[in-house]
């Protein structure tokens, strides 16, 4: 738990930009909140790693998200059966089931299916809700949270210390 | 735009598929040997063990090494042993979860092989061994029993019959005489004798006189009529009580003939014992192979149908039952539907005792009904050793599971028999020493109705029977007339359903053993018949002389009702003619008619 605060912490004090982190964090809510052995994970995967977004805001999220879609599997099962017995999308579905690609993508699985537009329809939202959030935090909070005591007692911590040399060797 | 990209993170990329991608080659053989050998210990009910798996990529196919079956009734013996098993499989339908083999390879397949370890997974039924070889023989009974014995163990009908008309005849006694007391007798007469007197003697007084006391002898004679009619109906009552009680007696006479049926057959001492003995024999032994069959079948059914034969045909969205955590999966319509397991040919080679059989199995499916094809098998084999040909062929058609319909063929010519003990009593083994046969047998599976007729003809045969030194003359005949048999047919035929079914088998063999044996059984049947209905006479004798003392009693009982109603007969025919001053009367013209 300590060791996820201090992550928590360095990512957003660090200089590390707030699109950088909100991205990360939005692609972990896809990650995260379906099912992790996905085609489209994969691809996730590969955007993570390609595009310049910040791993530790991301594998943070993921952790998060994880946790979440155990509870919201309910409400994902619900909404992917309602899409995908939806009278007018049919024939869509109809057309996609046909190809290999997307029966291993499993999109016919209320859960995948739930999951994905639940987490799709939210991408762009909370990105920007993210960026608002780090950017309001540096600006407002962070002094203050650099002068509690926690975080004063967090920084002299070794594990802290170690946490943050080992950082700084990690590029961008 | 350098700003938003990593190049390195495509190189890492690379290298977690390349991690996953190895770990899954390093691990999948071990994966995939676990996932088959506890999917096939679940569905046998017993161990199925693989020695090796190995999973290949390119080109993506499976083999699999030496696979062995327990079979569940006989945990130390494989059922299936198969040396090797080689398939190419459809990569891109596996990646989506569908196994679907073009051509597989079953080499080495044998039956009925030792295990070192026992596959058993849970407690073996214990089944007593059958010690009467092939076929049980249980021979008629070769000595006559003795007589007081069997009497003294045995409820006799007749015993029974006299015993219950005893009882009965003594309760119709009882309720007769009660009923005597009731009815109008001698008293009552003496009654109506004397009113008679009294009014003739008040119509002396001439025609005036007589008018005066017709009303009276209305009255009396309207009291005679009830009495005559109350006698009438009693008496009528007690012939019918009387004839039903002589009809039993009757039967009682024929009881003991039917007592000494029932007791002869009891100790097989019947000559029909030998009618069917083929029936007697065979049956069960047919009927146990069937059950066999029904058992393995009955474990293969839900495989040839599957998770489809729920779901409807219909083209629209299905939806199937959620597992909790998982979602479910909707299903549309495909237009090249294919199930979730699919082997189009299978060739296999068998590795029998007899030898070597060869045959292709095509459509193996966990899901006809989306395939919409059958299951089809053809086996063959040539020159084997102890048969000349056998064939074997079958469908599996599951293609509408609640029609389902399966028929099985199996052809055998010059089926070699040596040694087969078909009994081993020790009073009278019987040993086929050598033989042929020709078998053909053609089953048919109609959703759970079960049809099948075998036919074999057995030729050239040398049958050795009973033991040196045999005294008993029924088992020397029998001896002697199965060394004379050189050939002889069979015919079986099973009918019913999966769960019970009736097997008839007929077979020249019985006629041949009756023509043995039948004089001999008459004789020792006759004897004893003879001796049992002496003692069953004498045993019945004396009770049989009180029933019929007791039923003699009744002739009393008879006698008394037809004294009384002669007696009021008479009491009436006499106030009729005394009470009426007829010589007077009589000479008016026309005569005169009484009002009654």
């Amino acid at each position: 738990m300590i060791k996820l605060l201090a992550k928590l912490l360095r990512v957003l004090n660090s200089e590390t930009d707030p699109g950088q982190i909100s991205l990360g964090l939005c692609f972990a809510m896809v990650a995260g909140l379906t099912p992790l052995l996905s085609l489209h994970n994969l691809v996730v995967l590969l955007l993570v790693l390609v595009l310049r977004v910040n791993l530790s805001a991301f594998l943070l999220g993921l952790a998060v998200f994880t946790g979440l879609a155990y509870l919201l599997d309910p409400l994902f099962h619900s909404l992917g059966l309602a899409i995908l017995t939806a009278p007018a999308l049919q024939e869509f579905w109809t057309v996609l089931y046909q190809s290999i690609w997307w029966r291993i993508e499993r999109f016919h699985n209320s859960i995948v299916m739930g999951s994905l537009a639940f987490s799709l329809g939210l991408f762009v939202p909370l990105l920007l809700v993210f960026n608002l959030l780090i950017r309001r935090y540096r600006q407002h909070v962070l002094a203050w949270v650099q002068k509690t005591r926690i975080m004063q007692m967090l920084k002299a911590s070794k594990l802290y210390q170690t946490y943050e040399t080992l950082s700084s060797w990690r590029p961008g | 735009m350098t700003k938003w990209l990593r190049w390195w993170g495509l190189g890492a990329f690379l290298v977690v598929v390349a991690v996953i991608g190895l770990l899954w080659i390093v691990f999948v053989d071990g994966w995939v040997k676990r996932l088959i050998e506890n999917a096939g210990t679940a569905v046998v009910g017993a161990q199925v063990e693989l020695d090796h798996a190995d999973l290949t990529v390119f080109p993506v196919g499976l083999t699999l090494t030496r696979l062995q079956v327990t079979d569940p009734q006989a945990p130390m013996t494989n059922a299936v042993e198969v040396a090797r098993i080689a398939m190419g499989l459809d990569g891109l339908n596996l990646l989506q979860r569908k196994v679907i083999v073009e051509e597989m390879s079953v080499e080495g397949v044998r039956l009925g092989t030792s295990r070192t370890t026992s596959g058993a997974v849970k407690p073996v039924q214990e089944t007593t061994a059958d010690e009467k070889g092939l076929f049980g023989i249980s021979l008629p009974s070769l000595e006559v029993p003795d007589v007081k014995t069997v009497l003294q163990h045995e409820e006799l009908e007749t015993m029974r019959l006299i015993e219950d008309l005893k009882t009965d005849l003594k309760q119709e006694k009882a309720a007769w005489e009660a009923r005597l007391q009731d009815l109008p007798g001698k008293t009552e007469v003496a009654k109506y004798k004397e009113r008679i007197r009294q009014l003739k003697a008040a119509t002396k007084g001439g025609l005036e006189g007589m008018l005066s006391g017709v009303e009276e002898v209305q009255s009396l004679k309207e009291e005679i009529d009830r009495d005559v009619q109350a006698l009438k109906d009693a008496r009528k009552a007690f012939d019918e009580k009387i004839a039903l009680l002589k009809t039993r007696l009757e039967q009682i006479k024929t009881a003991p003939k039917r007592d000494i049926q029932h007791i002869q057959a009891k100790y097989n001492l019947s000559p029909q014992g030998l009618a069917n003995m083929s029936q007697t024999l065979l049956g069960s032994e047919i009927g146990s192979w069937v059950h066999q069959g029904v058992a393995w079948y009955e474990r293969a059914k839900p495989f040839l149908e599957g998770a489809q034969a729920m779901r409807s045909r219909e083209g629209g969205p299905e939806v199937q039952k959620p597992l909790r955590g998982k979602g479910v999966d909707v299903h549309f319509p495909e237009e090249h539907p294919l199930p979730d397991f699919l082997i189009r040919l299978a060739r296999v080679s068998l590795n029998l005792a007899v030898g070597d059989l060869a045959g292709t199995i095509h459509h193996v499916t966990s899901d006809q009904p989306t395939l919409g094809k059958p299951l089809t098998f053809a086996f063959g084999g040539e020159r084997l050793k102890g048969v000349n040909a056998v064939t074997l062929e079958g469908t599996l058609n599951h293609m509408v599971p609640a029609q389902s319909r399966d028929r099985l063929t199996l052809k055998a010519k010059g089926y070699e028999l040596a040694d087969v003990a078909l009994s081993k009593d020790a009073k009278w083994p019987v040993t086929l020493q050598r033989g042929l046969g020709d078998i053909t047998m053609d089953a048919t599976l109609q959703g759970r109705a079960l049809t099948a007729q075998g036919s074999s003809h057995f030729r050239a045969l040398q049958l050795s029977a009973g033991v040196s030194g045999d005294t008993n003359p029924l088992t020397r005949s029998l001896s002697s007339a199965l060394s004379g048999i050189s050939q002889f047919s069979l015919a079986a035929e099973v009918a019913g359903t999966l769960d019970q079914y009736d097997v008839k088998v007929t077979s020249d063999f019985d006629r041949i053993l009756q023509d043995a044996a039948g004089k001999i059984v008459n004789e020792l049947a006759a004897r004893f018949g003879d001796e049992l209905q002496a003692a069953i006479s004498a045993k019945i004798a004396e009770p049989m002389k009180q029933v019929q003392e007791a039923l003699g009693e009744f002739h009393a009982i008879g006698g008394d009702l037809g004294d009384r109603f002669a007696q009021h007969n008479e009491v009436l025919n006499s106030l009729l003619e005394k009470s009426l001053p007829s010589k007077s009367l009589k000479k008016l013209p026309g005569g005169l008619k009484l009002p009654f």
